[in-house]
Parts: structure tokens; C-alpha cells; sequence
């Protein structure tokens, strides 16, 4: 990595700082919440669901989107990098700001599951599933925001990556082979559950390899 | 030494000569005496804030006028303006009296009248 | 050094509207070179087609001898481009800006970008958000000089400036032609200024050059003649001749290419000659170029 996407990857990280800290903290609060009986569960889940993705969309949005419409690429654009190197360390500085935020909310919330005497731990698998999926998720809206210049575009891209979180977390449940041990008081690794991984994980690395091949060969920048 | 030329864009003259007329007066009254370095034309054209460009123009037509002189690799010089500024000095005188010339006969005025307002004209400098 | 700072060749490039036509450019080390042209002339989409922000449809760009836009990363390593629809990151501060050019130009001179802070009459602490529109353009420029590049791409550089601000950004542009082998390529539409400091002055309009020159060949070559005619003016069929004004028995001409050898084929007694200034010409010129853009058959 030359040292301008370093520097530009470093950056994102310090302009968001506050924004990681605070989405880790609300996340972190939704954690707590679930550990005070079933109400406190559900809400807690809630919040920290909407911390993870909310994050996601906010780095995505501010990060590229604004930068777009407030001209600040102009700025970055006068550096002396490629286009290429540009979208490279947008994509790296961006996912790496999420995935910090991401793995401290992930690894709570399996803990929490593995802990508290109240979850079965058959959810373990269902948990993972969830934060690969959250995973999967920020990278498909950064990818979008990469290639896409419309905001009415980037609205419903969203809508529909928020839609399908929810679809996704009904329909796991209804997999055969994984559905039915989710309140198995110890988890369960199978086939099924691997096969899923691979998959989202594939998936992940295709919406992040896409602006690679596509965003960054674009000949004019603007 | 420079900082005292002052180009004007408001003037209608063009700059180029602006800066070849000042540079003129200042040599013709001594105040930038024969053998002195002329401040370099970058150097020149980013005090008046004016372009190289300009500044090269003038300092050609000063060397054509022989008010200057630029020796390669060292720089610009006032000419040695012992016979110079005088030399500039009469020809501006001849051509005022040409004028005049030009107007007496224009006026069909006598040779005598006009010595005699030449004369006026020196007594009144003298009084001054 | 006799390599030339800016090199473009035959330059096209389509949009759905607008068509930048064969443009070709050359600026050598140690000049400055004014680009103007009136709204939508091309002058912004020229400038991003040097600094490979875009890619030409056909010709040639070289910027400081690099291939433009695929060297771009290298080459933009010695040049400072400001752009005056170009904003600083909003939500970080003057003083991060600065370290982290620094920390990316080993020209970054910290005496001379405190210097010119002060002169700016800005406040490294400040954000981004709450700087003004001048405020950030002056930010701009600072980040750009005091790195000290060979070579200053600015486009619009004065637009958003109050009066004293840019008579002192003017200081700074002609301070870096101190140094000869630092050259500056702007683009304006204040013809004052231009006329003022550049070297050499391209006329862009519709998307096309229409005159390229040094600047005082431009004002040599141009004049208004006033004459007085006796009955009907005579059909002059002088090529110099741009525009003729008849207004009863005075006749006024706009001269493109003005010499004693002019006048003497114009034959008839000129009442008074007058110098032009940059703006006239400029109009001038593009007038006489849509004219003749018109009169093309397509």
C-alpha cells in the first residue's frame, strides 16, 4: 500500500472517530439492555441492530456521497494518486472504520449469547450468520455508493439492504438444518451453516471487489 | 531601489511604457547613476507585480535607446550616460524646438518674434 | 530546462451538450499563462482534462512531460491545482489540512504557510464548516502555495476574493515566478488582472481556442482607428479588419494586426488610433470568431 492510501485510509479514521465511538456505544448500550430480562432483550437487540447498520450507512453516505457533494473530492482528487489509488483507499479506509466498530459489536454480541444463562447457545450459529450478514451488507451500500452519483438511487438502495436484513433474519430461521437448532442449548456447526457462511463471505468479497474493477477503471473521475 | 516605480493600469499608456519612461527619468536625473545594476527582470516584474513579459520589453527598448546596457549572464546596467543623458536631453530639446518651428511658420511669425519669446521663455526658467 | 511545463495537442473531448474541439496549449517554464473565456467556454473542462481528472476522446495531454491522465499520480506530485468549485474537508480544521500536506510533500515550507496565514488573515484552528467562502478559497491557495510546486493549475483563482485579497494573492503569484523554472497556468475572467501579470494569454470560447499569443502581441497587434469619411465609407476589404462601426461620417475599426504598412494600404486619414485593452480584445475576438463559426457551412 503506497504511502498516500495509507495517509487517506488514516484519515477516514480520524474523521470518524466520533462517529465509530458513538455507534460502538450505542451498540454496546443495546448489549447491556439485553441482559436485563426479555424486554430489556428485545429493545436491546433493536438498538444494537440499528447501531451496526446505521453505521454502515453513515460511513458510507458521508464517506463517499458527501465527499462528492461538498467538492472535497476535488481536494483529494489534486493529490498525486490515480484514480485507482483514490477508490482503493476509500474502499479500505471506509471498511476498515466499519469493521473496527463491527468486530467489538459482533464479538459482544456473541459473548452475550455464550454468557447469559437465559440464551440458549444453539443461537451462537444464528448470531454469527447475523454479523456475517451485517457484514455483507455495508459492503454491497459501499459498493453502491461508489458507482452511484444519484441520491433517489442511493435512498433505495438502502431501503432495499434494510429490507433484506429483516427478510434475512426471518428466513434463516426457516432453513432446515439450521432452523431447528436455534434453541438447542449448544451449538450447532453443521453443513448448512458453513455453506451460508461461505456464501455471504463470498458475496461480501464480490461487493468489495467490484469498485476495484469497475469505479476505479472509470477514465473520467468526474 | 525599485520599489519606487509605480505602474498604473488605469493609465493609458501601456505599462511597458511606463516602466521605460520612469527608468529614463531616473537615469536622465542621476538618481540611478551610470554603472548601477538593474534590479533582474523576474525580479523587477514581481515587486511591480507585472509580467516578465513587460518587463523584458522595457528593458529591450532601453537598450535599444542606449539608456541601458545587459551583459550576457550578468545582468542589466545604466550605460555609461556621461554623453548619454545629454544626448537624450538634446534630442528631446530639438525636437521642442522643431514643434515650435512648426507652429511659427504655421503662424507666419517672424524669425525676430520668435527668438524674442525664446529669450522670454529662458528668463522666466532662470527666475524660477 | 526547455521541456515544455504544458503540452496539449489536439485535444477533444464530447459531452451531451458541449464539444471541447482540437485545443491545443503550450506553456514553457517560467511563464504565466492566463486562459480566458466567457462562461461555459471550456476553461474548467480544459483544466481538469490537464490534471487527468478527465480523459480526452482524442489528441494529446503532457503535464511536466508526463502522459496525462495515466501518469497522473506522478505528476501531480509537483503541481498545486485549486479549483474555485474545490472545498476543503469540511469537518476537520486549517491546521489538520496543513500537517497533512505536509506530511504528504517534502516541499511543504512551514515558515512561508505561516507567513501566509497571517497574511490571509486566517486562524489554523478553525473548521473547515465555519470558514467563508473566501476564507476556504484563500485556505486553498495556501495549501497550495506553500508546498512550493513547480508548477500552479488554478482555475478561477480570484473569483470569491474581496478587492485586498487578491491584490495580495497576485503578490504571491508573481513572487513564484521569482523563480524561473516555476511556471502558473490560470484561468479568468477578470481580464484586469490577466492583462496585468500573465505572459501569455489563450482565448477559449464555445469549446474551441481562438487566439493563443504572448500578451504584448495581443496589445500591439490590436487597435480602434478612428476616421472621418466624406459620403459613403469605402468597402475596405482589409483582412485585419475585424469590425467596422459606421455612425454617419465616422467610421470606427477594430484592427487585428495593426502597422504602419497597415494603414498605408488602408489609404485613408486616420482622425485617432487607439490601444485596446485585454478586455475589448477579448470580446473582440470572440465576436469576430462566432462570426466566422456562423458563417461555416456545416
Amino acid at each position: 500500500m503506497n504511502p498516500i492510501t495509507r495517509k487517506l485510509v488514516a484519515k477516514e479514521l480520524h474523521l470518524y472517530r466520533w462517529l465509530l465511538v458513538g455507534g460502538t456505544a450505542a451498540g454496546l448500550a443495546g448489549l447491556l439492555s439485553a441482559t436485563t430480562g426479555e424486554v430489556g432483550f428485545n429493545i436491546g437487540f433493536i438498538v444494537w441492530l440499528t447501531a451496526v447498520i446505521a453505521l454502515g450507512v453513515m460511513l458510507a453516505l458521508f464517506g463517499v456521497a458527501s465527499e462528492r457533494k461538498e467538492r472535497s473530492q476535488l481536494f483529494i482528487l489534486s493529490l498525486p494518486l490515480s484514480h485507482r489509488d483514490y477508490v482503493r483507499a476509500k474502499l479500505l479506509g471506509l471498511l476498515t472504520c466499519f469493521v473496527l466498530a463491527w468486530a467489538v459489536l459482533s464479538a459482544g454480541a456473541l459473548a452475550l449469547i455464550a454468557v447469559m444463562p437465559g440464551i440458549p447457545d444453539g443461537l451462537l450459529p444464528y448470531g454469527v450468520l447475523l454479523c456475517i450478514f451485517l457484514l455483507m451488507n455495508f459492503s454491497v451500500v459501499l459498493c453502491g455508493a461508489l458507482h452511484i452519483a444519484s441520491e433517489a438511487a442511493m435512498g433505495g438502495l438502502i431501503i432495499l439492504t434494510n429490507m433484506s436484513v429483516s427478510l434475512f433474519m426471518m428466513g434463516v430461521g426457516r432453513i432446515p438444518g439450521l432452523g431447528e437448532h436455534m434453541q438447542a442449548p449448544a451449538p450447532v456447526w453443521n453443513t448448512p451453516f458453513w455453506l451460508l457462511v461461505a456464501a455471504l463471505l463470498a458475496a461480501t468479497a464480490l461487493a468489495l471487489a467490484l469498485p476495484l474493477f469497475i469505479a476505479a477503471r472509470r477514465r473520467d473521475i468526474l | 531601489m525599485h520599489s519606487n516605480l509605480f505602474i498604473s493600469q488605469t493609465d493609458a499608456r501601456p505599462m511597458y511604457l511606463q516602466i521605460v519612461e520612469q527608468i529614463r527619468q531616473r537615469v536622465a536625473a542621476g538618481d540611478w547613476p551610470p554603472g548601477q545594476e538593474l534590479p533582474s527582470i523576474r525580479a523587477l516584474a514581481a515587486d511591480l507585480r507585472v509580467s516578465v513579459i513587460t518587463v523584458k520589453r522595457a528593458y529591450l527598448d532601453l537598450e535599444s535607446e542606449g539608456v541601458i546596457v545587459t551583459r550576457q549572464g550578468k545582468g542589466s546596467f545604466v550605460a555609461d550616460a556621461q554623453g548619454l543623458a545629454k544626448d537624450m536631453r538634446l534630442a528631446q530639446l530639438d525636437a521642442h524646438l522643431a514643434a515650435a518651428g512648426e507652429i511659427a511658420r504655421s503662424l507666419a511669425m517672424p524669425e525676430a518674434d520668435l527668438v524674442e519669446r525664446l529669450r522670454d521663455a529662458l528668463n522666466q526658467e532662470t527666475t524660477e | 530546462m526547455n521541456a515544455k511545463v504544458i503540452e496539449m495537442t489536439g485535444v477533444r473531448k464530447a459531452f451531451r451538450f458541449f464539444t471541447l474541439e482540437d485545443v491545443s496549449l503550450a506553456l514553457e517554464p517560467g511563464q504565466i499563462m492566463g486562459l480566458v473565456g466567457p462562461n461555459g467556454a471550456g476553461k474548467s473542462t480544459t483544466i481538469r482534462l490537464l490534471m487527468g481528472l478527465l480523459a480526452p476522446d482524442a489528441g494529446s495531454i503532457r503535464l511536466l512531460g508526463h502522459a496525462m491522465p495515466e501518469d497522473q499520480a506522478v505528476a501531480k506530485r509537483d503541481v498545486g491545482f485549486v479549483s474555485d468549485d474545490m472545498r476543503l474537508l469540511q469537518h476537520a480544521s486549517l491546521a489538520w489540512h496543513m500537517d497533512f500536506i505536509a506530511s504528504i510533500y517534502p516541499g511543504w515550507d512551514a515558515a512561508y504557510a505561516a507567513t501566509l496565514l497571517k497574511r490571509f488573515g486566517l486562524h489554523a484552528g478553525q473548521v473547515a464548516r465555519s470558514l467563508s467562502t473566501g476564507e476556504q478559497a484563500k485556505a486553498l491557495l495556501l495549501l497550495a502555495l506553500a508546498r512550493r510546486p513547480r508548477l500552479l493549475v488554478l482555475d478561477e483563482p480570484t473569483s470569491g476574493l474581496d478587492p485586498v485579497a487578491r491584490q495580495e494573492l497576485l503578490t504571491e503569484f508573481m513572487d513564484v515566478l521569482r523563480d524561473d523554472s516555476r511556471s502558473i497556468l490560470f484561468s479568468s475572467h477578470n481580464t484586469l488582472d490577466v492583462e496585468r501579470i500573465s505572459d501569455r494569454i489563450t482565448f477559449i470560447d464555445r469549446g474551441r481556442v481562438v487566439a493563443a499569443s504572448d500578451k504584448e502581441v495581443f496589445l500591439e497587434r490590436w487597435r480602434t482607428l478612428r476616421l472621418r469619411v466624406t459620403g459613403a465609407a469605402p468597402a475596405w476589404q482589409l483582412p485585419e479588419i475585424v469590425h467596422r462601426d459606421v455612425d454617419g461620417s465616422f467610421v470606427t475599426l477594430t484592427v487585428d494586426g495593426f502597422s504602419e504598412e497597415f494603414l498605408a494600404r488602408l489609404g485613408a486619414p486616420v482622425q485617432e488610433v487607439h490601444r485596446m485593452n485585454l478586455e475589448d480584445i477579448f470580446v473582440a475576438t470572440v465576436m469576430h470568431s462566432r462570426q466566422a463559426q456562423e458563417a461555416r457551412p456545416s
